[in-house]
Parts: C-alpha cells; sequence; structure tokens
C-alpha cells in the first residue's frame, strides 16, 4: 500500500510517531554525545587529578629514592578499577617503579618514559604524563594509564536507558496520538460519512456536523454551503420541473381542448361539405327541373312562331317572340348561377381547343348585329391581320366576349362599340389581347371596387333599368382568371368604359386534358343552310317533349331523323340503320347515356359514328372522354345543334345516304 | 637555569643511584655523602621552621655543620645554585662556641659523638633541625639520623624532638622514615 494513500488517522500517527521518534533521537543521540564528551571529559580531569595526588605523595619516595613506598603508592590504584597502569619515571626517563593490572599485557608499556605531556587518548585508553615534583624541584615522571571502561560502560548503560527510554515515549506518543488524532480526523471521517450519504442517498438535507473552528470546521462550513446551495438548486430544479409538467399537462389539456375543436370542426366541415353537396345537387337538380320546363317552352314558342309565320298570322308573332325572349332569359341566368357555383365549386373544366381567333370573333358578333342596332350604336371590329390561332376553351372565350359586348351595347346609347383584338408579347409568352370599348355611361371610381363581385351591378336601379343579373363581369373575370389571364377596366363616368382582357395564346392544361376537338373545317360565318342531302340522325332521348322539338327540328333543317326512347332500343336501332350522327340524352331510365356512348364506341361498326351529347348533364369533359364529339346542353340552342350536325355531315360524305329510314 | 638544574639534578640521581647501589661501608665514602648531601636538601624541602626562625622572609637556611667534615665538598656541589621555598643554602663550619645556635640545621658529625648530649643541650628549645650519623643519635635527643642497613642510607626521626623544636616534618618525610622515642637520650644523658 502505497504511504500516499493511508488513512489519515493512520498518518496522523504516522507523522507523529515519525517526529517525536526523530526528535527524540536527535535529542537523545545529543544528549548521549554531549554526557559522553563531558564525561570523557571528567575522566581525563580525573585522571589528571589522580596523577597529580599519586604524584604528589609519590614525590618524597621519589626523592629519596625509597621504591618500596612509591611502589606502595601506586600499588593503591588497584582500588581504581580502571587504572591499568601507573609507572614512575626517573628524571632521565627509566621507570623506577610500576603498577599494572593484573592480566594486561601491554608491551608499549615496557620502554622507556613516553614522550608526551599531558594527557592523551591511544587506542581507545587515556593516558596521563605527569611531572613529580618535591617542592619545585623535579624528582621524577609518572604515567598513568585508564582504559576508560567507566566511560565504556556509561556509555553503554546510557544507550540502554536511552532505548528504553526511547521505546516508552514511543509507546506514550503512540498512546497520545491515537487519541489526540480524532481532534482532526474524527471531523473529517465525520465529514466523509456525511458526503456518502448525501451521495448514497441523494439526500441534500443532511448537514456535516462541525466540532471546532478550525480549518476543518470551515471545510464543513464550506460543505454545508455548498449543501445547501445544492438543496436549493435540486428544490429550484424540482420546482422548476413540477412547473414543467404542471404546463406540460396544461399544453396536453389544450391540446385534447384543441383536438376536440378540431374534430368539431372536421365534423363542421364535413357538416358544411354535406351542406355544399346538397347545395350542387340541388342546383343540378333544380337546372335540370327548371331546364326541362323550359327547354319546352322554347322549343314549343320557336315552333309556333314558324307554324304563325307559316299560316301568315303576323300579329301573334311578337307574343311568341316575347315568351321566347324570356325563356332565353331565363335560360341564361339560370346558366350564369349555374356556372357561378361551378366556379366557385372549382368544378369548372376547360375544355382546350385550337381555333382562328378572327373566325371565332367574327362568328361571335355576327350574332350581335341586332343588339347594336336596338340601342342605335356603331359597331366597330378591329381585328389585327396575324391574330392567327388560339388555344383555348372557345366555348369560354367566346362567352366573356360575350358578356363584354352584351354590357357595353347594353350601356350605350346612340354611341360607339367597337372590339379591338391583337396579338400582343408579354414576358416569354405570346397573349390575345381583346378590348371592348363604348362610349356609354361608363362607371364611378366606387362601383369599379364591386365591378367584378357576383351579383352586384354598378347600381341597384341599373338592374331596375338595364335588367340582368350582374354576373355576367363576374364570370367573364373568374373565366379569365381560370384561363390564365387578366381583366381590367378604365372608366369614366359619362363618357364610357373600357374593358380589357388579356389571354394566353395558349392555355396550359391544368385541368384534365381535353379530347381533341374535331377540327373546323369550314367557316361557320355564314347562316346554316339546310342541308341538301337527308342524312339519317339517331335521337336517342327519354323526354317525348325534346324527342319530339328535336324531331320536328331536325326534319325542318332538312335531316332524316329516326328516335329512340331509351338506351337500349338507341343502340339496337343504331346498329340497324347505322345512322350518320347520333344524339344522346345522359338521364335516362336502363342504362343512362354514358353506358351507351360507351357501347357505342365499343362497337366496331358504329365506333366512328359521331355522338352528340345533348343533355341537361354538365359533365362536358366526361363525354369527350367517353369518345362524343360534341357536348350540347339542354336546352337545346337549335342553331348551334343544326350547325353542329352540319359540320359532321361534311366531314364525312354521306355514303350512306340510300340507308333505308326506320322509325 | 632550569636546564642547569635538570643537568645537576640528573647527574645528582645518577649518583646517588650509583651510590646506593655500589656504595660499601668504607670503600666508597664520597657516594655516601653524596646521598646524604642530597637527603639533606630534601629534609630541607619537607620540614617547616617556625616563623621566628628567619630574621628575613628571605633570610637563608643555614646549614651548620660541626666536627669534621665528611662530605668534603659534594654537599657544597649538590646545594650549589639550590633554594628551598625561596630561601638561599649556606653551608657553614662551626666552632666549639656560641654560634652554634646561629644556623637552621645542624649537621653534627660523627666526630663529635661524645659531645652530642652538650650540642643537645646548647640548641634544645631552638628552632633547630639536628641531623647525626651516629647510632642513637635520635633516641637520644636528635632530630633525624642516617642509617646505613643493607648498604642503603635511611633515616631516623625522632619526632618528640622535632615537636620540641618547634619544627615541623611533613607526613610526606615522615612517611619514609622510621620513627624513633627519646629513649637513650635520657640514658646518654646519664651515661
Amino acid at each position: 500500500m502505497k504511504l500516499q494513500n493511508l488513512s489519515i488517522k493512520r498518518k496522523l500517527m504516522l507523522i507523529t510517531m515519525l517526529t517525536s521518534t526523530v526528535a527524540l533521537l536527535l535529542f537523545s543521540a545529543s544528549f548521549l554525545f554531549y554526557d559522553l564528551i563531558s564525561f570523557r571529559h571528567f575522566l581525563s580531569q580525573d585522571l589528571a587529578t589522580q596523577a597529580e595526588i599519586i604524584g604528589y605523595n609519590s614525590a618524597a619516595a621519589m626523592a629519596f629514592k625509597d621504591e618500596a613506598a612509591a611502589s606502595v603508592t601506586l600499588t593503591a590504584l588497584k582500588a581504581k578499577e580502571d587504572i591499568t597502569a601507573a609507572i614512575l619515571y626517573t628524571p632521565d626517563g627509566k621507570a623506577f617503579t610500576r603498577y599494572v593490572r593484573a592480566n594486561l599485557v601491554d608491551p608499549s608499556l615496557n620502554g622507556n618514559q613516553p614522550r608526551f605531556e599531558g594527557i592523551r587518548f591511544r587506542d581507545s585508553h587515556l593516558e596521563v604524563v605527569h611531572a613529580v615534583s618535591l617542592n619545585g624541584e623535579p624528582v621524577g615522571t609518572l604515567f598513568l594509564q585508564s582504559d576508560m571502561s567507566q566511560w565504556y560502560s556509561r556509555a553503554k548503560r546510557y544507550a540502554i536507558f536511552l532505548l528504553v527510554f526511547m521505546l516508552g515515549s514511543d509507546l506514550l506518543a503512540l498512546l497520545i496520538a491515537s487519541k489526540l488524532q480524532t481532534l482532526i480526523s474524527g471531523p473529517i471521517l465525520r465529514l466523509e460519512d456525511t458526503m456518502h450519504m448525501v451521495s448514497a442517498q441523494k439526500n441534500y438535507e443532511v448537514r456535516a456536523l462541525k466540532f471546532y473552528d478550525d480549518e476543518i470546521g470551515r471545510l464543513i462550513d464550506g460543505f454545508n454551503t455548498m449543501l445547501s446551495e445544492i438543496q436549493q438548486g435540486d428544490s429550484a430544479l424540482q420546482s422548476a420541473n413540477d412547473a414543467l409538467k404542471a404546463q406540460t399537462l396544461e399544453l396536453e389539456s389544450e391540446i385534447l381542448q384543441r383536438k376536440q375543436a378540431q374534430d368539431e370542426l372536421l365534423s363542421a366541415k364535413r357538416t358544411a361539405e354535406d351542406a355544399s353537396r346538397a347545395k350542387s345537387s340541388f342546383l343540378a337538380n333544380m337546372s335540370h327541373e327548371l331546364r326541362t320546363p323550359l327547354n319546352a317552352i322554347i322549343g314549343y314558342s320557336e315552333m309556333i312562331e314558324e307554324e304563325i309565320q307559316d299560316t301568315g298570322k303576323f300579329e301573334n308573332v311578337q307574343d311568341v317572340k316575347k315568351i321566347q325572349s324570356a325563356g332565353k332569359h331565363l335560360l341564361s341566368l339560370i346558366n350564369d348561377v349555374l356556372d357561378l357555383s361551378k366556379i366557385e365549386a372549382g368544378k369548372m373544366g376547360l375544355h382546350l381547343e385550337s381555333f382562328d381567333v378572327a373566325q371565332m370573333v367574327q362568328e361571335m358578333v355576327s350574332t350581335f348585329q341586332p343588339t347594336i342596332t336596338k340601342n342605335s350604336n356603331t359597331l366597330q371590329v378591329n381585328l389585327a391581320q396575324d391574330l392567327g390561332l388560339m388555344r383555348a376553351d372557345v366555348t369560354k372565350v367566346r362567352q366573356i366576349l360575350f358578356n363584354l359586348m352584351s354590357n357595353a351595347c347594353k350601356f350605350t346609347n346612340n354611341g360607339t362599340v367597337s372590339l379591338d383584338v391583337q396579338r400582343t408579347t408579354k414576358g416569354d409568352r405570346e397573349w390575345l389581347k381583346f378590348q371592348v370599348k363604348d362610349t356609354g355611361i361608363g362607371i364611378s371610381a366606387e362601383q369599379q371596387k364591386n365591378l367584378f363581385k357576383e351579383f352586384v351591378q354598378a347600381d341597384a336601379s341599373i338592374s331596375r333599368k338595364y335588367g340582368g343579373t350582374g354576373l355576367g363581369l363576374a364570370i367573364s373575370y373568374r373565366f379569365a382568371q381560370l384561363m390564365g389571364g387578366h381583366f381590367t377596366a378604365e372608366s369614366e363616368p359619362g363618357k364610357g368604359s373600357t374593358f380589357t382582357v388579356h389571354l394566353p395564346s395558349k392555355v396550359s392544361a391544368d385541368v384534365v386534358e381535353a379530347v381533341k376537338a374535331k377540327e373546323n373545317n369550314g367557316p361557320l360565318a355564314e347562316a346554316p343552310k339546310p342541308a341538301t342531302q337527308a342524312d339519317t340522325i339517331l335521337v336517342i332521348d327519354d323526354d317525348p317533349a325534346v324527342r319530339d322539338l328535336m324531331f320536328r327540328h331536325l326534319v325542318k333543317s332538312g335531316f332524316h331523323v329516326v328516335v329512340a326512347a331509351d338506351g337500349e332500343e338507341g343502340l339496337k336501332i343504331a346498329k340497324r340503320i347505322q345512322p350518320r350522327i347520333i344524339t344522346l340524352d345522359v338521364l335516362m331510365p336502363g342504362i343512362d347515356g354514358w353506358e351507351v356512348l360507351r357501347r357505342i364506341k365499343a362497337d366496331p361498326e358504329l365506333a366512328e359514328t359521331p355522338v352528340i351529347m345533348v343533355t341537361i348533364v354538365d359533365n362536358e369533359i366526361m363525354g369527350l372522354n367517353l369518345g362524343s364529339s360534341n357536348y350540347v346542353m339542354k336546352p337545346v340552342d337549335r342553331t348551334l345543334l343544326t350547325d353542329l350536325i352540319e359540320k359532321h355531315r361534311k366531314a364525312r360524305p354521306s355514303s350512306s345516304s340510300d340507308v333505308p329510314v326506320a322509325v | 637555569m632550569k636546564t642547569l638544574r635538570f643537568i645537576a639534578g640528573c647527574l645528582l640521581c645518577v649518583t646517588l643511584a650509583t651510590a646506593s647501589y655500589a656504595q660499601s661501608p668504607n670503600s666508597s665514602n664520597s657516594s655516601e655523602y653524596l646521598i646524604k648531601a642530597g637527603f639533606t636538601y630534601n629534609f630541607a624541602k619537607l620540614i617547616q621552621w617556625p616563623a621566628n626562625a628567619f630574621p628575613q622572609p628571605n633570610s637563608p637556611v643555614i646549614i651548620g655543620i660541626i666536627g669534621n667534615d665528611p662530605f668534603g665538598g659534594t654537599l657544597d656541589e649538590v646545594l650549589a645554585g639550590k633554594n628551598v621555598n625561596g630561601r638561599e643554602l649556606v653551608i657553614k663550619h662551626l666552632k666549639w662556641g656560641a654560634d652554634l645556635k646561629a644556623c637552621n640545621i645542624l649537621f653534627v658529625s660523627s666526630s663529635e659523638a661524645l659531645h652530642i648530649d652538650e650540642i643537645f643541650h646548647i640548641v634544645k628549645g631552638l628552632p633547630i633541625l639536628t641531623i647525626g650519623e651516629t647510632p642513637n643519635f635520635a633516641r637520644r635527643g636528635g632530630i633525624i639520623n642516617f642509617i646505613l642497613e643493607d648498604e642503603k642510607v635511611h633515616f631516623e626521626v625522632n619526632v618528640e624532638a622535632a615537636k620540641d623544636a618547634d619544627i615541623t616534618i611533613s607526613s610526606r618525610l615522615l612517611s619514609l622514615a622510621r620513627i624513633v622515642p627519646r629513649t637513650v637520650a635520657d640514658g646518654s644523658k646519664a651515661q
């Protein structure tokens, strides 16, 4: 075990013992040394004194040459144990008489007088040479020799005594040290115990006991202070921990609450969505329900008008025309509301196709001529030469222009309505800029703010005066946005308004890619002409009114028409007669129009036959996806339908003009 | 001075030693008296006179010789340059008359054997150390008497006589001497 690792108790004892032993050793040694030196001095002095006495006592004998007397004097030294030899020399250095202790053989004593005076140590012997004189007269010399046995025995005694003394003292020191070391080691051991307790039990409430006000006492004070600090820190940590826990609990409860709120919100959202769905389906139903009677109203009013004109009762024409126009207005309102609700529901799809801009504009403009002349306005159409093709949803572009134009005409009297179309480049894209300008009443700055909001017309009085739902601009605005374009309006009240629409020349299809519509082969600018060749057209519709109207209208337009009341029947007839064109309703009892369309397209004999969907269901994308050629919403715009049929008829020269017609 | 004394001492000792071993009753008179001269000197050193014995503190110790001088000059040789307690030693050859008293040591030669009592009578009560070489000299009232024994010189001391003469003899001298009573003195006186 290393010395440094001894316990403090042992160290203290060791230090005490070492110190006391060394001190004792030094003390004893110096004491012994001093004593032996002084004793030797004393011995030599003593020997000198003895020499003096013996010299004195033997002086007379020497003077009188009385050898016997001198011998007697010397022999008296027998009593002195340590005197080993005494010799008297005559003044001439010869031995006069001698005393030598028994058993002592020292040849050096046999010679003449030693050549020194005084005292000397030789071979652990003390020797003295003393001049003997009688009344100042030298009579001889005395030589005395001591073996210092006294000195040696004294040294031995002292050594033994000191050894015993030292052992005793050490024992005593050990006893005292073992008692007194607790003064120092006791507090330290207690402190150590306390520390063990603290570290083992993590109990910071214990305190080390202080015994004395010394360094260890201060150490203990320091330890206690540290402990209390740790305790404070610990309790602070504990309280912080508790606070954290409490906060966590709070947080958890808050999270729980939020979750509940979220759940509630979710259910509310679901409810709202359900409500929205309900609204959508309601709207869909409503449109269906509204359009069906409108279909009949408009269709039959047209029929009546024609019949009246045929009979020559012109006075009734105006009344019937009023019925017609009211029906058409109602239809456009319904269409607008439906469009808006579709836009809001995000269900407005884009049917992209490439078309000739100039042609489209001219077609649109030609239908406006009556409206222009109604308010005594002049129409100016400025088309740039390089308009070329545009890829967009032509229906929606047309609707935007239609809205703008009809607004311009509506709010202008005796003025000019102009339409400018240009191709511009902005950024790295090509745009088509449509600008509709009028010299009408204009819009105030205040009114412009609400220009594109739904159902808000510039003034409440306006709707009374001019009519309209106020949805036109909002829908146009949304359509332009839908196609990635933008809409601006400038206006000065009393001077007129300018509406500008920028549309990309190639609208990127972020909706379902529309099935490529068939190219427009011929200009549609001219008015529809009656078909010169009777081609068979199959009309599949469950509504007898629709069937009747379609039949009469198409026959009038010069087509040969076959009708079928449901999908099954339609398919059978189609297979048998191989019609030129099929018009197909969607909502029918039995198999619906989608299924019929699917089967037609799956039938190799019928797959090439163009199918025009004529329906209330507003899902043009679906129809085009399934392979229909066109999608016409009810109530049917007869002109549009005639145009479409005409287009398809021309596209494929009739090869079955001799197809038998069956009813 | 010391060396001289030492040499003299050495000489004396040598002579004494040789004398003490080589002396014979009649043959070597001189060596016997050389020893006796040395002894006399030693006596002077080992006795103490009363204060009134000397007129001055540095008065010499006068050694008077009465009768035939047996030393034949050796005493002079031995004592030459010596002193005792700071006193010089002076030798006087005395004649019968009043000046017997004018000395501190009186050596009575053997030639004066018949006049011993007379001499004792003259010096009686005086602090004079009487030394003789006649048999029974001490017993008859002398203080110190040389005797020859085994061819060695010894001496007798009459302590009472010394006391009478107010002379103190060192114990060291007495330890070497033969102490004799004053018995024969009365007898001889009676003779």
